[in-house]
């Protein structure tokens, strides 16, 4: 029984950030925007959320600042391949290079480590526990006593799906994707919606990072984001950008991370840390035999 | 009639110095039907896209209901009524023709989500209102070229706009549906919408328009009511000299046999006979012409001839060589050929002019290359692409920029030029004035006719009766892959070819001659 609550709750805290980061990239998607900097921001949320919360002693700010620090990076993105124009995956590139290196040379200068922070003065992000839920054997194991990021990603999934498929503004979103001319032609800016299309993605990846450096573990380390970026993309393109879809395909590579970690009981852990990526490439080759079957 | 838009001395410059509307003024009124015709550049577009507020005019004053206006976007254009129909089609393919309509202007309740029963509602009255044959739920990418139009002008007259400005819609239409929309055109009009109709087909713009606007390059010729002009008239308005609608044949002996196709049969890989039983013969100094409704074989006869699909059956012979089974590069040095799709088949329109100029010639001539054929001689292609530009008046600026940067009759002349330079006893022409201005069209006529003096022989493909009556010496008409009739033009008329086109056979009832 420990096992499978075990395995249950890791692939939660595993799926997490990969599903913060892909609906991120899931609005940017539907904006008609080639979008790979999701890796890159959620390392500069990651990286920002253990300053803060290390420098207020609160994790509510560090929170605060893993947003701010992602939408620094967001807005990079927004000024180079809204505004000047440059190509998306060569900005994209850029971003995730320029992340890496200046969280690894921030890491050194202001905290005087290499390869990793941690410090008992970072304050993690707190785990919610729900009175009488708590109480059910099992069950209580997994609805109850999850980090706070994780009750806040269940809601954003059901907030996306309603923004995208319901709203003024979700209309508007795919139109920008499909057809920017079209909706240049309505009368509404297609820069402004990916703007805010990637403003909300930044936001989003600030949490996924919040969540990897004061929820998933609780320190800093030079690239931690560790793939889960380039994931999260896989994920979206994978599903078309329907955000329960990525719920479901993030909460597979989450189950694969948990799987690699109970693993490294048995294997060494060089070959447990290959199987999100392993499953990725599984889960690419049952997608293009279904996509071949659609085309026939 | 009540004056709605003024246009006073207006003046559009696009830098650094082409003067694209030069002083024109003109008047719009309510509920009339304008068309707005001229050549490809003369400044049609420009006028209207200036009044829409997509261009920015130089000087001059628009008044809009006897007020100054000065649109700084479309959106202010059609805040105050004047609305745009593009003439490439700008939907969503992936949405509703209802979702398409209110994009930008949604009914939302609380929280910005959209009222799809009301926005169902407003869009269903509009569809009503004008009777437009439309059903609101369809998705735009499983709807025609004429529905997705009406879908465009339903977008503008759901935001309540009583100007409709169309750029040359009937030009993605098929004949069949032009029609169907002029009569919603006239219902609007008669609802008491203004329309701007830009356009270069006269019989069009004559059936259509109660008045009718000539320019040519930027400068206003004049305004006339439809009633009191005829095709002439305006023709020779637009174009600044007498255009001839007449025939330009000449009694000419034709020569020896130079191209003969014999029993050729086509069947295609899903084992159609798309041609039968094809015979004819070309002689040199003769223009033979093909008629027939597309989709009868034109397509395929002129990718068997070039190789481009292999033949089941027959033969095909250039100057007593057979040419049936021979590579589509050994063809080319036997056959002109000038394809209906100026921008697939054509040309590469992203290379440059001097490339596409070069095209074909450096295969076959070695003056292009040096080297044993290893490298391309510029030089060489220089003095022949200027040569091309000097023979056949092409305007272009540098022969090094883009092919589509040059306008559609410059483009057709390059091409014509490269292909004719060839030097081959056959031509064979698909279209050849497809998309061009009366302008262009009679200059490339011309050509054909230069061809002929110098003994080739053309076989020209049209789906424009008027221009094989004009130039060719005979007509054949294709009707279901067969060649059904060969009939010498001046012992035929329209009347009877258009019904051989559609019927297949002639027409008994009328069996006079």
């Amino acid at each position: 029984m420990n096992i499978i609550t075990g395995l249950i709750n890791g692939m939660i805290s595993g799926a997490t950030p990969i599903l913060l980061a892909a609906l991120g990239g899931t609005f940017t998607f539907y904006a008609g925007i080639f979008n790979i900097a999701m890796e890159g921001m959620m390392l500069g949320g990651a990286f920002f959320a253990v300053l803060g919360s290390y420098y207020f002693d609160s994790w509510l700010i560090g929170i605060i600042c893993a947003i701010l620090g992602s939408l620094l990076m967001a807005a990079i993105f927004i000024f180079f391949a809204v505004t000047l124009k440059t190509d998306e995956f060569v900005t994209g590139i850029a971003l995730n290079l320029f992340a890496l290196g200046a969280t690894t040379y921030m890491l050194r200068q202001i905290f005087n480590v290499k390869g990793a922070f941690s410090n008992p003065g970072i304050v993690p992000i707190p785990r919610i526990h729900i009175p009488f839920v708590s109480q059910i054997p099992i069950v209580g194991e997994i609805l109850s006593g999850q980090n706070l990021i994780v009750y806040i990603t269940v809601l954003i999934v059901m907030i996306s799906a309603f923004l995208i498929f319901r709203t003024r503004f979700g209309l508007r979103l795919r139109a920008a994707g499909y057809n920017a001319p079209s909706l240049d032609s309505s009368g509404v800016s297609s820069a402004k919606i990916r703007t805010w299309s990637l403003i909300i993605c930044g936001i989003l990846c600030g949490l996924a990072g919040a969540f990897l450096s004061l929820g998933y573990v609780t320190l800093f380390s030079e690239n931690m984001s560790a793939g889960r970026g380039w994931i999260s993309l896989a994920a979206v393109i994978l599903v078309n950008g329907n955000p329960w879809g990525i719920a479901l395909i993030s909460l597979l590579f989450g189950f694969t991370d948990g799987l690699g970690l109970l693993l490294q009981q048995y294997m060494p852990s060089q070959f447990t840390s290959m199987v999100p990526y392993v499953a990725t490439l599984i889960a690419l080759y049952f997608y293009s035999i279904q996509a071949r079957k659609r085309k026939t | 009639m009540q004056v709605l838009i003024e246009m006073k001395d207006i003046i559009k410059v696009f830098p650094p110095n082409v003067v694209a509307v030069d002083q024109v003024s003109t008047d719009f009124r309510k509920g009339e039907i304008h068309a707005i015709v001229g050549e490809n550049g003369a400044g049609k577009s420009t006028l209207m896209k200036v009044l829409y507020g997509l261009e920015q005019f130089n000087h001059g004053d628009i008044l809009f209901q006897g007020q100054p206006v000065r649109f700084q976007d479309p959106g202010e254009a059609i805040a105050h009524g004047i609305g745009m129909v593009h003439q490439e089609i700008l939907l969503i393919p992936q949405y509703t023709v209802w979702e398409n309509i209110v994009l930008g202007a949604e009914p939302v309740n609380f929280l910005g989500v959209i009222d799809r029963q009301q926005a169902r509602k407003l869009v269903q009255q509009k569809v009503d209102e004008f009777q437009f044959n439309l059903k609101i739920d369809d998705k735009v990418d499983d709807i025609s070229v004429a529905a997705a139009q009406k879908v465009e002008i339903l977008k503008l007259l759901y935001r309540n706009v009583s100007v409709l400005i169309l750029d040359e819609p009937t030009a993605v239409l098929t004949p069949q549906e032009i029609p169907q929309l002029f009569n919603e055109l006239r219902r609007l009009r008669d609802h008491g919408h203004t329309i701007l109709f830009i356009s270069h087909h006269l019989e069009e713009v004559l059936a259509l328009s109660d008045r009718i606007t000539v320019m040519r390059k930027g400068k206003k010729i004049a305004t006339v009511q439809s009633s009191e002009t005829t095709k002439e008239n305006l023709a020779q308005m637009m174009v600044g000299r007498t255009v001839l609608f007449q025939s330009l044949r000449e009694k000419s002996i034709p020569g020896a046999e130079t191209f003969v196709v014999k029993d050729l049969t086509y069947i295609d890989g899903t084992l159609h006979k798309r041609l039968e039983q094809i015979n004819f013969r070309i002689c040199e100094g003769e223009i033979v012409g093909i008629a027939g409704v597309e989709g009868n074989g034109q397509f395929e006869l002129v990718n068997s001839i070039m190789g481009l699909n292999k033949i089941t059956q027959g033969q095909i012979k250039v100057t007593g060589i057979d040419i049936t089974q021979a590579e589509i590069l050994d063809r080319r040095r036997f056959i002109s050929f000038v394809s209906q799709n100026r921008g697939k088949m054509g040309a590469a329109v992203h290379a440059s002019i001097l490339e596409n100029v070069m095209m074909t010639h450096h295969r076959l001539n070695p003056h292009f290359t040096k080297w044993n054929g290893l490298l391309l001689n510029d030089n060489y292609a220089r003095q022949f692409t200027h040569q091309i530009e000097e023979q056949f008046s092409v305007v272009m600026d540098r022969m090094d920029n883009p092919f589509r940067s040059l306008s559609g009759g410059n483009q057709q002349k390059v091409i014509l030029g490269r292909e004719l330079l060839l030097d081959t006893p056959f031509v064979l022409l698909d279209q050849p004035t497809r998309g061009l201005d009366v302008g262009s069209i009679e200059y490339v006529h011309e050509l054909i006719l230069k061809m002929k003096e110098q003994k080739r022989a053309i076989l020209l493909i049209s789906a424009d009766l008027e221009e094989l009556f004009r130039i060719a010496d005979r007509i054949l008409v294709l009707h279901r892959g067969m060649i059904v009739a060969d009939l010498p033009t001046e012992k035929t008329d329209i009347e009877q070819v258009g019904y051989l086109m559609l019927e297949g056979k002639e027409n008994d009832a009328k069996e006079t001659n």
